[in-house]
């Protein structure tokens, strides 16, 4: 390699930071189901031709580190065989993907004739087939439940669509045309990353941008370790926990066991519980993903997320663990359960040693889809809900985020307008505001999460799912700060009220039926005892905690 | 002599130009005054009198119209200095501002604090009251609980009151007799309705932009109103005429009423100067790249015309208002280099702001900003800055780069030219982003040079980009204020409607129009405005499942024939394919909101006369500059260019307000109106 000049460096990094940057406003623009253009679920990214992650767009945390093993699987498979104008898919979680829902599209760039970099788009498929619509099955007990798995699949072939494999594809998720239409939009939003890479090579020249890259990527590597060397060398644990996953388990351990000597850190996951029946399994590349999470949530978040940030970090799992389950395994929920409690298991092990930068845990996901006939339309309906959003964790810097969602997503997705749902959908919402007393108490609280109530105004009996986890473990209080109140769902149906769980399927709601949705608060930071009363007393002129102190 | 003002407060100078009916420009400077604006205000219009020659009161006498691009709304907003504001919202729904749909910035920031709501909980107060989506009241309006709610703020000391009701986009009765009751009870309090301020579907844009009503109002009711006095008193009698956010302008009473609308009035100048050149200069497709001391405004001129957006955010509050599409990114003079951790060089978004300001401007910077940088290289002239009104400390500004080059194990001309050369490729992926993002091709595009510290950047930032053309006005401050004057008066009227554009009659459509457009008619009228009227037709449309709405044009949809609601949803087809690609033409295309703009004409200018057939002008000097390498470069007097005069870079063209670099390979030529036209190859 050449000496680069560190002007270069610095235009080549800000350079790859707009690119992915590119890639994302091409694909929110461009894509049609609602989870991708509102709720922006994707990702785009640049690998270099061994898959090593170069630049990442900030969409979807969990995304991110699971893509170089999704890049090699594809590269190996096709070792010899790939020439310019292919687009490649792939969605198995056991081969680098995160959940059946998540498909990546791989675009290789090449560089005169030798593959240097792929542009790469991971997007959250409204529908992957499957028993259940919209791929979250609490049902499943195998990965065949869950949809259709796509290994690493040649689309194009220089330049030509391969129609018979389209149609596979299409043919097995339930809205063809939607799906067809948010493929286009990620292998376009892939292929501005080639045209622009192209443009990056031929501006710096091969060796120049290689050099170039080479050295943002050793600048990321320094950054990190001189974060990780100002913490005291020591073995610390972390232990998270999951309510159930559905079937025969419960009180489900995340156990990380952190080992930090000088600049590196060993994060073992082995010692967590056996895998699972249900769908909260963990693939190892969505493990890794969430430890890379945990990283980057303490580290400076300036640093670029790539290969050389990650260098630091080794991880271990062992193979028949809810870490690291066998190919088979259900694991659909993963990205937001057991992904999220790993996040946490490791940065609970990592609190002690630096409490400056370890926040509190943010609230669980617990979701539901209704599906039903809406009376004033006469046509079939189904809804998600994305309201009563839980509680950010509290931190160092301050108070918890309110309402503002899940650790593995920290304020990325949006729920929709109330009142466009009401137009659209058999809804009337009662109320929709914050819960109280919902966040764990700490020097800082811990935000809170959301206090929902509807009625679903069908003609005809309704079925809904849920999907989640939380109402036995809160969000984690971190330095001595209190756990968030869990989740507590419940239906309300006459006189009659029965508390949801957060895995079933096939319950039946009736016209006017009522559910009532609060949402878990975030985690407290700091010992309780050190909140000041004026900040107490604030808490209660603003209705966040009603309690006495 | 009938003369035409335009006034525009900027955060340091405010800039006046008065136009005679011959065309002819006269200009003034004077010093804002942000305290009271109209302080400054007042003394630049007697500047300007002098410069014609008048006392103040004998021009104001003999003007028909003044034009009013302001900052204090903005100001309000920014430096949170609004009003004491008090919420009513629909019991148990009273958390909406402060949830933010659930979106956080900042992604990795998590030790980011949660923002301040512009209004805190124990201010925001449910009042018991329903109305469902279709009209039909689902609980009354119930008096006791508003009573209540009222007496609250009351004690609370608001001095302002924003209603939101959900479902008011739809029928605004229980918010109007809110209205009513606060207005009873709290005399003198501002007070807006969300039914008024934006009557459309979704309660979190609603209420966040009746919010920032609510919160600017005052300040900008209380600024106009003792402007309007001072300028009667002045003997002015024609009408004061604010710039507004979306760049049309408004009567004071509409101005005031509509406050959220004011937010963008100060950049709205600029955008309406770039219009004015478009004009002009018969380039209808314009990037005005407007650098300022800490951040850079990019804009698109299409046609012609200014782009305009629902989807801003100010200061962190959504404002749902149609406004000028102003992306504005974090980096300009003042800007800061600092090298991290990684040994990665950064410029922005901290910026050293006007105080302390940068090293070289000698009040105590100590940070290395790009107008050190570019001190250093040579390309300002210590001596000659703002017309040799300030000088700058060369030494302070190298002591600065020093700093910035041992990080980075670099030479001083080195890390200046990195500086430099970091600040233009972050400009330039924002000028990409703002036209990538509307799926316009830049290279179609000539840039236009704005500000004083633009020059030294535009043609490199044009190459970057593959643009080909850079034009550079000789004084921009007056192209804000002369295309001010140039711009009419303009009623932004919107209507939710929610239906399947494909079921709802073409009768019914055509009644929701002619509503709308009345109101609009009605509220000229009311200005006083008697000239011709322009109606502009469009609609905000999606597919049944879509989020985002695209707005459509339907200029082109003939209005009176038959079959009306299938050349709606023909065009919104039409759009949508010219935009993402491709187009659902068996899928229902669902109306969300109707628009109407009416414009009140107003006369246009005479054009600004031709500056005189003068001779080329020879350089003044040469000056060492450092441009890849060392080399004496030529430096020419702006202001004595002459008409057709070519200039071959590398050259520096300075004048007291702007200095311009021409690379190697810029040709500038000087226009009619002394103007740089600037080839890059």
């Amino acid at each position: 390699m050449p000496e680069i000049d560190p002007v270069t460096i610095s235009v080549v990094r800000h350079r790859l930071h707009a690119i992915v940057e590119e890639m994302g406003e091409a694909m929110l623009r461009t894509s049609y189901s609602q989870i991708l253009n509102s709720s922006r679920d994707f990702s785009t990214a640049l690998t270099d031709a061994e898959g090593r992650l170069i630049a990442q767009a900030e969409h979807v945390p969990i995304h991110v580190g699971a893509l170089p093993w999704a890049v090699r699987s594809v590269h190996d498979y096709f070792r010899g065989r790939i020439n310019p104008g292919d687009v490649y898919l792939l969605n198995d979680p056991y081969r680098g993907g995160n959940h059946l829902p998540d498909l990546t599209a791989f675009v290789p760039v090449f560089d005169g004739d030798r593959l240097a970099f792929w542009a790469i788009n991971r997007s959250h498929q409204s529908d992957i087939g499957g028993a259940t619509h919209g791929a979250y099955n609490p049902g499943a007990t195998e990965i065949w439940q869950e949809g259709i798995r796509v290994p690493p699949l040649r689309l194009y072939d220089r330049g030509e669509l391969r129609d018979d494999v389209a149609e596979l594809l299409a043919l097995n998720v339930r809205h063809p045309r939607d799906f067809r239409g948010d493929l286009a939009a990620m292998i376009g939003s892939a292929r501005v990353g080639e045209r622009r890479l192209g443009a990056l090579l031929a501006e710096f020249g091969s060796e120049a941008t290689h050099a170039a890259i080479e050295a943002v990527l050793d600048g990321a590597e320094r950054q990190v370790r001189a974060v990780i060397a100002s913490w005291p060398d020591g073995v610390y644990r972390g232990e998270a926990m999951i309510d159930d996953d559905g079937h025969r388990f419960r009180d489900i351990h995340i156990r990380a066991t952190v080992t930090k000597t000088g600049s590196d850190l060993v994060v073992d996951l082995s010692d967590s519980h056996e895998e699972v029946d249900g769908f909260i399994n963990s693939a190892y590349a969505n493990t890794c993903s969430a430890v890379l999470v945990a990283l980057s949530y303490l580290i400076d978040p300036e640093t670029p997320k790539n290969d050389g940030a990650f260098r630091p970090v080794r991880i271990v799992t062992r193979e028949g663990t809810i870490c690291h389950p066998r190919p088979g395994k259900p694991v659909t929920l993963s990205t937001n359960c057991s992904g999220q409690e790993i996040i946490e298991a490791v940065i609970k092990a990592l609190a002690p040693a630096c409490p400056d930068r370890a926040m509190a845990g943010w609230g669980r996901r617990f979701r539901i889809a209704i599906q039903g006939r809406d009376p004033r339309r006469n046509r079939p309906f189904i809804w998600h809900l994305f309201q009563a959003r839980p509680g950010g964790g509290a931190s160092p810097a301050g108070d918890g985020w309110p309402g503002a969602g899940e650790w593995q997503a920290a304020g990325g997705i949006k729920f929709g307008s109330i009142e466009v749902a009401e137009v659209r959908f058999p809804l009337y919402f009662l109320r929709h505001q914050f819960r109280p007393d919902s966040g764990g108490d700490g020097r800082f609280r811990g935000g809170p999460g959301g206090d929902l109530a509807f009625a679903v105004e069908v003609a005809e009996p309704a079925v809904a799912n849920t999907a989640g986890d939380g109402v036995k473990y809160g969000a984690c209080g971190i330095a001595g700060g209190r756990d968030g109140a869990p989740h507590r769902y419940v239906l309300r149906s006459g006189d009659e009220v029965r508390v949801l769980k957060t895995k079933e399927v096939g319950i039946v709601i009736h016209p006017g039926d009522i559910i009532e949705a609060r949402s878990g608060g975030g985690g407290g930071w700091g010992p309780p005892g050190e909140r000041s009363a004026e900040e107490r007393a604030r808490d209660r002129r603003l209705g966040f905690v009603t309690g006495e102190a | 002599m009938a003369y035409r003002i335009g006034i525009d407060v900027g955060g340091t100078f405010t800039d006046l130009v008065a136009v005679d009916d011959a065309g002819r420009v006269v200009h003034a400077k004077s010093p804002s005054t942000p305290e009271d604006q109209s302080l400054g205000v007042m003394e630049g219009l007697g500047l300007l009198a002098t410069e014609l020659g008048l006392s103040r009161e004998a021009m104001l006498a003999e003007t028909d119209r003044i034009v009013h691009g302001t900052t204090v709304a903005t100001n309000a907003l920014l430096e949170r200095k609004g009003a004491t504001v008090g919420l009513l919202a629909t019991e148990g729904h009273a958390d909406i501002l402060e949830m933010r749909e659930g979106l956080k910035e900042d992604r990795y920031n998590l030790r980011l604090p949660p923002p301040e709501p512009l209004v805190p909980r124990d201010r925001r107060l449910g009042v018991t009251e329903r109305m469902r989506h279709d009209g039909h009241v689902a609980i009354p309006l119930d008096r006791a609980s508003l009573d209540r709610a009222i007496a609250r703020l009351r004690e609370e000391g608001v001095g302002s009151v924003a209603v939101c009701y959900l479902h008011a986009w739809r029928d605004g009765a229980h918010e109007r007799a809110s209205a009513e009751a606060v207005r009873a009870a709290l005399p003198g309090c501002y007070v807006s309705l969300s039914s008024e301020v934006l009557p459309e579907i979704k309660e979190y844009e609603r209420t966040c932009t009746t919010v920032v009503n609510a919160y600017v109002g005052p300040a900008l009711e209380r600024y106009l109103t003792r402007l309007e006095a001072r300028l009667a008193e002045a003997g002015f009698a024609g009408p004061l005429l604010i710039i507004q956010s979306h760049g049309g302008v408004a009567t004071v009473a509409d101005a005031v009423r509509l406050a959220a609308g004011a937010v963008l009035s100060g950049p709205a100048g600029g955008v309406a100067g770039a219009r004015h050149v478009a004009r002009l200069s018969g380039i209808a497709n314009l990037i005005p790249f407007d650098m300022g001391g800490t951040s850079t405004d990019i804009s698109l001129i299409t046609e012609g015309e200014a782009a305009i957006s629902s989807d801003r955010k100010l200061a962190g509050q959504r404002v749902g208002l149609q406004s000028l599409d102003i992306v504005s990114i974090g980096a300009g003079g003042g800007s800061i280099a600092r090298v991290d951790a990684g040994g990665v060089l950064h410029v922005g978004p901290e910026s050293a702001g006007a105080m302390p300001g940068p090293a070289c401007y000698g009040r105590g910077g100590e940070a290395a900003t790009v107008t050190d940088a570019n001190l250093v290289l040579g390309y300002l002239d210590a001596a000659g800055f703002m017309g040799g009104r300030s000088r700058l400390d060369l030494a302070a500004a190298e002591v600065a780069v020093d700093r910035v080059a041992a990080a980075l194990g670099l030479g001083r001309m080195a890390a200046a030219e990195g500086i430099h050369r970091v600040v233009n490729t972050r400009m330039a992926e924002g000028v990409r982003l703002a036209s990538v993002r509307r799926g316009i091709d830049p290279r179609r595009f000539a840039l236009l040079s704005f500000g004083g510290a633009a020059g030294l950047h535009i043609t490199d930032i044009a190459r970057q980009l593959g643009l080909t053309r850079v034009l550079v006005p000789r004084l921009a401050s007056v192209l804000s204020a002369w295309g001010m004057l140039a711009t009419d008066l303009r009623c932004e009227v919107a209507r939710t409607h929610i239906g399947d554009a494909s079921t709802l009659e073409d009768e019914a459509l055509r009644a929701v129009y002619a509503e709308m457009e009345q109101e609009g008619r009605a509220r000229l009228a009311a200005a006083r405005f008697e000239g011709e009227v322009r109606i502009r037709r469009s609609a905000d449309m999606r597919y049944g499942e879509q989020i985002f709405e695209v707005p459509v044009d339907l200029g082109t949809v003939e209005w009176d024939a038959p079959g009306l609601r299938a050349r709606m949803a023909e065009a919104f087809h039409d759009r949508h394919e010219a935009l993402y690609t491709y187009a659902l033409r068996d899928q229902e295309a669902v109306l969300v909101n109707a628009r109407v703009a009416v414009i009140g004409v107003l006369p246009s200018l005479p054009s600004e006369p031709p500056r005189g057939r003068d001779a080329a002008a020879p350089p003044h000097g040469t000056r060492r500059i450092h441009l890849g390498t060392e080399q004496e470069v030529s430096v020419f007097g702006f202001d004595a260019l002459g008409p057709g005069q070519v200039i071959e870079g590398p050259a520096l063209v300075e004048s007291s307000t702007t200095t311009v670099l021409l690379r190697e390979r810029d040709r500038a030529t000087v226009t009619p109106l002394g103007w740089l036209d600037v080839s890059v190859q």
